[in-house]
């Protein structure tokens, strides 16, 4: 376990700022998820962690060292690529084997420890296959295997379940899970999907381009977006966000009038996650509309209603039913949080 | 119908190009059987013997030696090339340095001079160092012709692994020395291995500088065939004799490149 510290890193590719300058603690043991849209710079962060990529300026401090020149092997780091990277010409025994080999650790303690780490992500069966045997989900594990096989200070996993399909990927999600609460290594994961940040982090940073936007815990992150983008990005189905203004108290816009706290004021987007909504019968609803879509999920039903440009998404009983292009009314839940941001800036109002 | 005549023009076509390619080689390796008095024959039926390949072994021929001078040159040459240039093709396909585009295009421009227009300061350099007629010389010429031809050729099959299993290996431990033995080496293999047999042949079948620098001593197989062409004519039974020694290495050789052509080495690398 160690403490991973970005100081005002900043990486250029030439005359391209990819990641401007910021800084960054990762705790130890600690698993924070880089979490943003394709190009927002989180795997070049994370590159960077990993010695893979030179940093154009600032300072890497891994256990309170300075780590900016050392190479990727001397950085006690382990990696998982989106790709896998896996050796195609070694078994799988021999890809697991490999970091301990390295290290030269004798080999009868090397034979034990990949017959254990081997066990732990149930590849035990596979051991004397080649990487052109396995199916893309027995290949992630490989890469995991060698990853943990020797127990590093700092784990990095770069998008390692999107090459998965999604039955096997909520699985792999729970398998990490469980395997940072068992080792407690530091660990810094890459993803764009929202829904692996949320469920496996302690913490998030949101990114983009190249920025760090908001870094807190997935539960604050829902709950108080920092600014528009991440109040848009976080939450399946995302977060109503509604073009409106202000005026006597009330947040305006086609077919919705809800009372806010804040001063009149124009160009105002109000957000509320579609959890927060119920449907209902009273036509002195908040939010007003025709029903444009009914989408059954299983566990609810997910209904859009429009009006005007203003799109509203609510998310109803599993056995709800209506006529599409029929009256619909929304109010929100008590208690339910209103979010507020500066249409021009993104910036939160309240 | 009008598939089946395009098909069976196809293979017309095909089986034509055939004859015209393997005639002369069949024919060489006919003649290479045959007693001088067939040599000329375009009869098929004659006594075949094996004497052209003992004739051509002894005086005042000796193709052992020459044998000998083909073999050394074109093993050092590969044993020096192949490594070189699988170092500098690597540094080509994963550093990026500066100019490295006009770096590459400099040693790859090597390949468009004419080998006549270099011949004479060759062998005015070999004379001034008294190399002419050294196995050395050939050596050295050799390097220089098929280095860059083999830097190109494996920065291909370099350029073509992915990069993931490199800097996988590099975080679980590996120098960049090491990555490339433990990794790039044997996923580029094939590639390798095909380069260097494509480095032979030329190699082997080099003939003008051979020609120029070589007198008695470091003659290969392909200068060789000239000296059956004799005052008393072109003794063709001992040409096609000498023409099969020089043509099976390369038809194994090419049998071999089939072989590795055909495998890949990097399946399962990545997703």
């Amino acid at each position: 376990m160690a403490e991973v510290r970005l100081v005002d890193i900043e990486k250029r590719y030439g005359g391209f700022l990819a990641v401007p300058k910021q800084s960054l603690t990762i705790h130890e043991g600690e698993f924070l998820v880089l979490l943003g849209p394709s190009g927002c710079g989180k795997t070049t962060t994370m590159r960077m962690i990993a010695g893979l990529e030179d940093i154009t300026a600032g300072d890497i401090l891994i256990a309170g060292a300075r780590v900016n020149d050392k190479p990727p092997k001397d950085r006690d780091i382990a990696m998982v690529f989106q790709n896998y990277g896996l050796y195609p010409h070694m078994t799988v025994r021999q890809n697991i084997d490999y970091p301990l080999k390295l290290r030269g650790m004798n080999l009868a303690d090397r034979k034990a420890r990949v017959l254990e780490t081997a066990a732990k992500v149930e590849l035990d069966a596979l051991l004397d296959r080649r990487p052109s045997e396995l199916s893309g989900g027995q290949r992630q594990r490989v890469a995991l295997a060698r990853a943990i096989v020797r127990t590093p200070s700092i784990f990095l996993l770069d998008e390692p379940l999107s090459n998965l399909d999604a039955k096997l990927r909520v699985t792999m999600r729970a398998e990490l899970k469980h395997l940072h609460h068992e080792l407690g290594v530091t660990t810094v994961y890459v993803t764009h999907d929202q829904m692996e940040a949320m469920t496996l982090a302690s913490r998030v940073a949101v990114m983009r381009d190249g920025r760090i936007v908001q870094l807190d815990t997935p539960k604050k992150i829902y709950a108080e977006p920092a600014d528009l983008f991440v109040a848009g990005f976080i939450g399946s189905p995302s977060m109503n966000l509604i073009d409106g203004h202000i005026s006597g108290g009330l947040f305006r816009a086609d077919g919705v009038e809800l009372p806010v706290d804040l001063a009149d004021r124009d160009g105002v987007v109000l957000g509320i996650r579609p959890e927060e909504l119920d449907i209902t019968h009273d036509t002195g609803a908040a939010i007003s509309g025709k029903l444009y879509a009914l989408e059954l999920t299983g566990e609810s039903t997910l209904v859009t209603l429009r009006n005007g440009p203003s799109s509203v998404c609510a998310r109803g009983h599993a056995d709800f039913e209506a006529e599409i292009d029929s009256p619909c009314h929304l109010k929100p839940r008590t208690g339910a949080r209103i979010h507020l941001f500066d249409r021009e800036t993104g910036e939160r109002l309240g | 119908m009008k598939r089946n005549l395009a098909y069976l023009g196809e293979r017309a076509l095909l089986v034509l190009i055939s004859v015209v390619v393997l005639f002369p080689i069949g024919w060489m390796f006919l003649t290479a059987f045959k007693q001088p008095r067939d040599a000329y024959s375009l009869s098929l039926d004659f006594e075949p013997t094996f004497r052209n390949f003992v004739t051509v072994f002894s005086d005042p021929w000796n193709l052992g030696s020459m044998v000998m001078n083909s073999v050394i040159v074109a093993t050092v040459t590969v044993a020096i090339a192949v490594p070189c240039a699988t170092l500098a093709a690597y540094s080509f396909s994963r550093f990026r340095v500066k100019a490295r585009k006009f770096m590459f295009f400099l040693i790859l421009s090597t390949q468009f001079i004419p080998a006549v227009v270099i011949v004479l300061p060759f062998f005015l350099m070999f004379r001034q160092l008294d190399m002419l007629d050294t196995r050395l010389a050939l050596i050295i010429v050799n390097l220089a012709i098929v280095t860059p031809f083999v830097i190109w050729m494996i920065k291909g099959f370099i350029d073509a692994i992915p990069t993931d299993s490199e800097e996988a290996a590099m975080i679980d431990g590996a120098s960049r020395l090491r990555v490339i033995k433990d990794i790039v080496l044997p996923m580029a293999a094939p590639g390798i291995m095909t380069s260097s047999i494509f480095c032979f042949i030329l190699t082997w079948n080099e003939f003008l500088f051979a020609l120029i620098l070589s007198r008695r001593d470091a003659v290969t197989l392909p200068v060789g065939l000239v000296s059956f062409r004799t005052e008393r004519g072109d003794l063709w039974e001992l040409m096609s004799a000498a023409g099969v020694m020089i043509t099976v290495p390369i038809f194994i050789m090419a049998l071999f490149i089939q072989k590795h052509f055909t495998r890949g080495m990097t399946a399962g690398a990545v997703k």
